[in-house]
This record gives C-alpha cells, sequence and structure tokens, in this order.
C-alpha cells in the first residue's frame, strides 16, 4: 500500500502533502499477486495476502482478494508511526516466524520509497534462502526457480522451499479484477491481527532513518524546441550538441 | 580511530567506477571528520585490483578471495562483507548502488542491526549518524534522511559523484574466507547474459535510448547507427524491453536501472515519470519524438519534434561529419 506516486502533491515547509489521501495497491507487490495466482493455478495451494497498516489497509487487501486471492491478514497500526523498511522488515519476520508457507513473495521496492530493503531483510530474519529483483517464477518439484535481473544479465537461481524472493514489476502484467472477482472477495475473510498479539508495540519499531524533510526536486528547465523541416532541425540541433553543448 | 568503510564492486573483471565515486566520497567524508578512509574488495581475484582503489584514497584495503566469487551469489557476499565489518569494525559501509548490492543490503542491515538508507543522491557523517538526500515519488521528490545506528549501511547512485585521486599506500589485510557451492541452499543454475561487448549505462559517458517509437528493424539499425557514432550505449524504455526488442538490462526508469550520462537522446520516448526517475539527472537531454505535447520535452535541453525516421538519418549524418 502506497501513496499513489501519480497524485498531485505539494510541499509546504518541507513537508509532503498529498492532495487526495489516495492510497494504491504498490505496483510491484501488484505483480506478486500476480504471479503467486499464476503459481496457484498450475500447481494448487493458497495466497494469502498480508499487509500492515491503519483501517484503510483492508482496502488494498481487498484489491488483491479481488484478483483473486484466497485470504487476507491485516496487521492493524494506527498509521502515522513513520515506520521504515526495518519496521515493516521486524513486522513480518515476527508474524512469519511460527507460520508455515512454501514462498514468502514481496515487491522489489515501494513505488514511493524506493527503498527496496525490507525483503531481504525479512529473509534474513527468517533466515530463508531468497533472490532479490525476480522478473520470471517457475516451480520445480519442491524449488523455487527465480529469474532475477542483475546488473548486466539475468541470472537463473533455484531455492528450496521456504524461501522468499522480491517481485519486479516486469515479471508480467497484473489482472484487472473483473465484477465476479470484486463480488467474491467481500465474501473472503480478512483475519486483523493486532502488534500487540505479536508481541510487539510500535515503540519498539521507532526507526532507524527518519525523513526530517522533503524538497521538490529542482525541475528542469525545458530547453528549446525545434519544429519544422527534418532535416534541417536535426542538422541543426547536432550543431548546437557541439558548438553548444560541447558533448560530441 | 574509527572508519568508514567503501565496498568495491568488481563486474565482468572490472571495478564499477560507481564504487570508485562513492570511494572519492568516503575519503572527503573520512578527511573532514578525521575518520580512516578503507575499503574491501571481495572477488575471486581481490588482490589485484588494490593498486586501482589505493589510487583514490583508501588506506587500508580488505580483500576475501574465493572462487565463489566468480559470480554474483548473495549468501557468500553477505557472509564475507559480514566478517570483514567484524574486523574493520567500521562506522559506516558505503556502497554503489548496483543490483548486486540492492541484492543484499537489507539482509546485511538486519544482519548486523545496522541502520541503512539506500540509493542516495548524496551522503555525509555526522557524530550522530548519517545524513543523506534520496530521491522520492518516482524522483519528483528530494526527500532529507537522518539515519542513525552503529554501524551504518549507505548506498548511492552512480553519477552522484565525481572520481577524485588521492594516491595513497594501503595497508592490504587479507581476510580468510572459503565456502563451497555444496553448502549454498540458493544454487545459481546459469546467467543468461545480453551481448557480451555492450557498454554499462552507469558508466557511458553518452546514452542512446529506445521507446516505444522505435517500432521495426529499419529503427533499431538508425539506434546502433546513431549509438556507434557517439560511442554510446544502447538504453530502452520499458515499452521495449516488455517487448523483448531490447535486452531487459537495458532498461532505464524506476524499475531498470538509473543513469547520469553526459548525453542523453531519448528517441521515441513519451517522458512518462517512471522514465523519467531514471534519467534526469544526465548532463544534457535531446528528446526525439513526433508528438509536439510529449512530457519529454518537458526535461529535455533540445527538443526535436519530427518523425524519428525523418529525423535520425540527417542527425546521423551530420554527426559523423562533426567527428570527422
Ligand atoms: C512502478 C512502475 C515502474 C516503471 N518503471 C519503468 C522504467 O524503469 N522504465 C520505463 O521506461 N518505464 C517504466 N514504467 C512504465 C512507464 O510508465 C511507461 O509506460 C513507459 O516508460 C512508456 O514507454 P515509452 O515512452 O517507450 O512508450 P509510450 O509512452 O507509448 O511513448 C511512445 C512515444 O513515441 C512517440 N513516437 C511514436 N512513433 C514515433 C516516431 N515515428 N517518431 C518519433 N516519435 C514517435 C510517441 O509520440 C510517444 O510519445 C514503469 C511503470 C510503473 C507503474
Ligand atoms: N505495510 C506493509 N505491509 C506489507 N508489506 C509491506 C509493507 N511495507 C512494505 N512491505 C513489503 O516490502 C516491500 C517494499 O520494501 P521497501 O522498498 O523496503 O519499502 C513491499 O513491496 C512489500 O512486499
Amino acid at each position: 500500500m502506497v501513496p499513489d506516486v501519480a497524485a498531485p502533491f505539494q510541499i509546504k515547509e518541507g513537508e509532503l502533502i498529498m492532495d487526495a489521501d489516495r492510497m494504491v495497491l504498490n505496483a510491484y507487490d501488484a505483480s506478486a499477486v500476480e504471479e503467486a495466482l499464476v503459481l496457484k493455478e498450475k500447481h494448487g495451494g493458497e495466497v494469502e495476502v498480508v499487509c500492515i497498516g491503519p483501517a484503510k489497509a483492508s482496502e488494498t487487501i481487498r484489491k488483491a482478494l479481488a484478483m483473486g486471492a484466497d485470504k487476507g491478514i491485516h496487521i492493524s497500526t494506527s498509521g502515522d508511526e513513520g515506520f521504515d523498511s526495518a519496521s515493516y522488515a521486524s513486522i513480518l519476520s515476527s508474524f512469519f516466524g511460527d507460520k508455515e508457507f512454501d514462498i514468502l513473495s514481496l515487491g522489489k521496492q515501494s513505488q514511493d520509497t524506493d527503498s527496496g530493503l525490507t525483503g531481504s531483510m525479512v529473509a534474513e530474519k527468517l533466515n530463508l534462502p531468497y533472490a532479490t529483483n525476480a522478473v520470471g517464477l517457475e516451480i520445480e518439484g519442491n524449488n523455487l526457480v527465480v529469474k532475477r535481473q542483475g546488473d548486466s544479465g539475468q541470472e537463473m537461481i533455484e531455492l528450496p522451499t521456504p524461501c522468499a524472493v522480491t517481485c519486479s514489476n516486469d515479471m508480467n502484467e497484473p489482472r484487472i479484477p473483473n465484477l465476479k472477482g470484486i463480488m467474491a472477495s467481500k465474501r473472503k475473510p480478512i483475519d486483523v491481527v493486532e502488534l500487540s498479539s505479536l508481541g510487539i508495540s510500535e515503540e519498539d519499531l521507532s526507526p532507524a532513518s527518519k525523513v526530517i524533510s522533503y524538497e521538490q526536486k529542482p525541475a528542469r528547465q525545458a530547453g528549446k524546441k525545434f519544429e519544422g523541416e527534418a532535416d534541417e532541425i536535426a542538422r541543426e540541433v547536432a550543431q548546437l550538441l557541439d558548438t553548444e553543448a560541447n558533448v560530441i | 580511530m574509527s572508519s568508514i568503510l567503501t565496498y568495491i564492486a568488481i563486474s565482468d573483471g572490472k571495478i564499477k567506477r560507481s564504487s570508485l565515486e562513492v570511494l572519492s566520497r568516503s575519503k572527503a567524508i573520512a578527511d573532514a571528520q578525521g575518520l580512516s578512509c578503507e575499503a574491501v574488495i571481495i572477488d575471486q581475484i581481490a588482490s589485484s585490483y588494490t593498486d586501482s582503489v589505493q589510487k583514490y584514497g583508501a588506506s587500508k584495503i580488505y580483500t576475501v578471495e574465493d572462487p565463489i566469487f566468480d559470480q554474483h551469489r548473495n549468501t557468500p557476499l553477505l557472509s564475507a562483507l559480514s566478517k570483514v565489518m567484524e574486523t574493520a569494525q567500521p562506522k559506516v559501509v558505503a556502497f554503489a548502488s548496483t543490483e548486486g548490492t540492492k541484492d543484499i543490503l537489507g539482509a546485511l542491515a538486519a544482519n548486523k542491526t545496522a541502520g541503512v538508507v539506500a540509493d542516495v543522491s548524496s551522503f555525509d557523517v555526522s557524530s550522530s549518524g548519517v545524513t543523506a538526500k534520496r530521491p522520492v515519488m518516482a524522483a519528483k521528490v528530494v526527500g532529507n534522511v537522518e539515519v542513525s545506528g552503529n554501524p551504518i549501511l549507505v548506498s548511492v547512485r552512480s553519477g552522484s559523484y565525481d572520481l577524485v585521486e588521492s594516491p595513497t599506500t594501503a595497508e592490504v589485510v587479507s581476510i580468510g574466507f572459503t565456502m563451497s557451492r555444496d553448502e549454498l541452499k540458493a544454487k545459481l543454475r546459469e546467467i543468461i547474459s545480453a551481448t557480451g561487448d555492450t557498454i554499462d549505462l552507469n558508466e557511458a559517458e553518452s546514452i542512446v535510448a529506445a521507446g516505444r517509437g522505435v517500432k521495426d528493424g529499419e529503427a533499431k539499425n538508425l539506434i546502433s547507427e546513431l549509438a556507434s557514432v557517439l560511442n554510446a550505449g544502447i538504453g530502452a524504455s520499458r515499452a521495449l524491453t516488455e517487448a523483448g526488442v531490447y535486452d531487459p538490462s537495458l532498461q532505464i526508469g524506476q524499475t531498470g536501472k538509473v543513469v547520469s550520462p553526459q548525453l542523453y537522446i531519448a528517441i521515441g520516448i513519451s517522458g512518462a515519470i517512471q522514465h523519467v526517475a531514471g534519467m534526469a539527472n544526465s548532463k544534457v537531454i535531446v528528446a526525439i519524438n513526433k508528438d509536439p505535447d510529449a512530457p519529454i520535452f518537458e526535461v529535455a535541453d533540445y527538443g526535436i519534434v519530427g518523425d524519428l525516421y525523418k529525423v535520425l538519418p540527417p542527425f546521423i549524418e551530420e554527426l559523423k561529419k562533426i567527428k570527422g
């Protein structure tokens, strides 16, 4: 669940204020859900989704249920805690510590912060073999075979289950829930879990990294626009790159 | 004396320039803060890189050598870093933000109960911790972040700092480490690489980037020709990597790579925020697009409104003349 990065916002005295309080399912998590559903269609099993957050987190969970997930778990927080990736990783590892699962699938990063830390933190805390930045998943016997995008190529990695993986949105095109899915989602269960029942309080999770202020990124000035005869403007810009911009 | 330790990433037998950028920054901070500037190299032939690293001011270099480091594997990399940190006891560990780093940064932080901040565009060290700037909201906003902890891990976007040489004679400390492939739970089966000789986009001085407007072989050829005239790397928008027209390693943007070349030429790319997030820090941006209202023109220094099939041939010809 992340604020919609395409929605209008303002920065006032260092504070980031979203014009509408609209939260959306993180694109990378939508891909994680989609891939889980595809694997379920092929191999059976159950898809459960977990979301940590205040009351409106349940809307995000409904979205995943409408896509086809079987069950939701809402780990409830007050909503103004300013958590960082480590805080979420602590909650998730406490929650999953005593659960049985084959694959713990996360998004490779949050669309708003691009931190990209939670997944490998959880894997380390739960001592699970893991792979990040997955662009493809296959199940072979008891193994999950992950195709991950590395620096210069794609690495095929075989992980024994249980394992953790973080998903790129380059893996698939998440399905848009249809009416039937939306209706069905209303009958699917969402368990609410209180932090206290996991033996943690919000104070324990006080983040080590804090955003103390936001600033508008200095906007690039739009430069010169050349319109007209293709041959002429192409040659003109080529010349300017040499004589004016000095980059040739 | 407490230290700032920079991880030197090696890929395809070469030191990643971005890690030397980070080392240059670490050296400046170390000098200003009275910290010792140290580096760590983890590779099957780590010790062969120490000469290049001491040029950038590392006074102590930890090396970890083992055949297991012939390819990126997260488990051995994590254990090796963890072991070096036990010996070095650094206050801060700085990394270039590569896919290899992204794969282990969170796990290392969890393993060391360290503070961590990823993908910053600048950072500094103070007595109370690390301060950093990092782009958020698809790079439309900059967040000023304060991180506490001991140690603190920070990863830095490529192109954030210039290379600054500062030759020193480093003490080299080799850290013993062995791990066999059979011990690993996660097995690396194979690596599917793009053509071997493509230019690393993070290090390219110029990038020619293709978008959905590049529809066929003819347009692809024009892209290749332009890139070869400029000795530029080829990048692509998600529209084209997704369609399989270009290798996924070439994707530029929020999901793909963040680049900051001297010259970026966006061809048939609309300029969605997620693409711009990956290239807005380029020094000079040229856009070629037939739609005069395409958002890419808002960030372009030189915007050519026109059909790429008509614009590119004379553009390439003129550049060839200039190059002489
Ligand atoms: C979470 C998330 C992450 C994403 N990450 C990335 C990322 O890392 N990188 C990325 O690129 N995208 C990313 N995207 C996708 C992004 O939103 C856009 O969909 C994508 O960048 C569009 O690619 P494009 O500009 O090539 O295609 P389009 O938007 O379709 O634009 C094509 C352009 O080509 C022009 N054109 C067509 N024909 C010609 C011609 N003959 N001559 C000249 N111009 C022509 C058109 O006018 C148009 O402007 C991400 C999206 C999400 C949600
Ligand atoms: N509130 C949350 N509830 C559930 N999972 C979360 C939450 N926040 C982060 N995550 C997971 O962590 C990933 C993002 O990590 P990061 O970029 O470190 O914030 C997401 O894609 C999710 O899989």
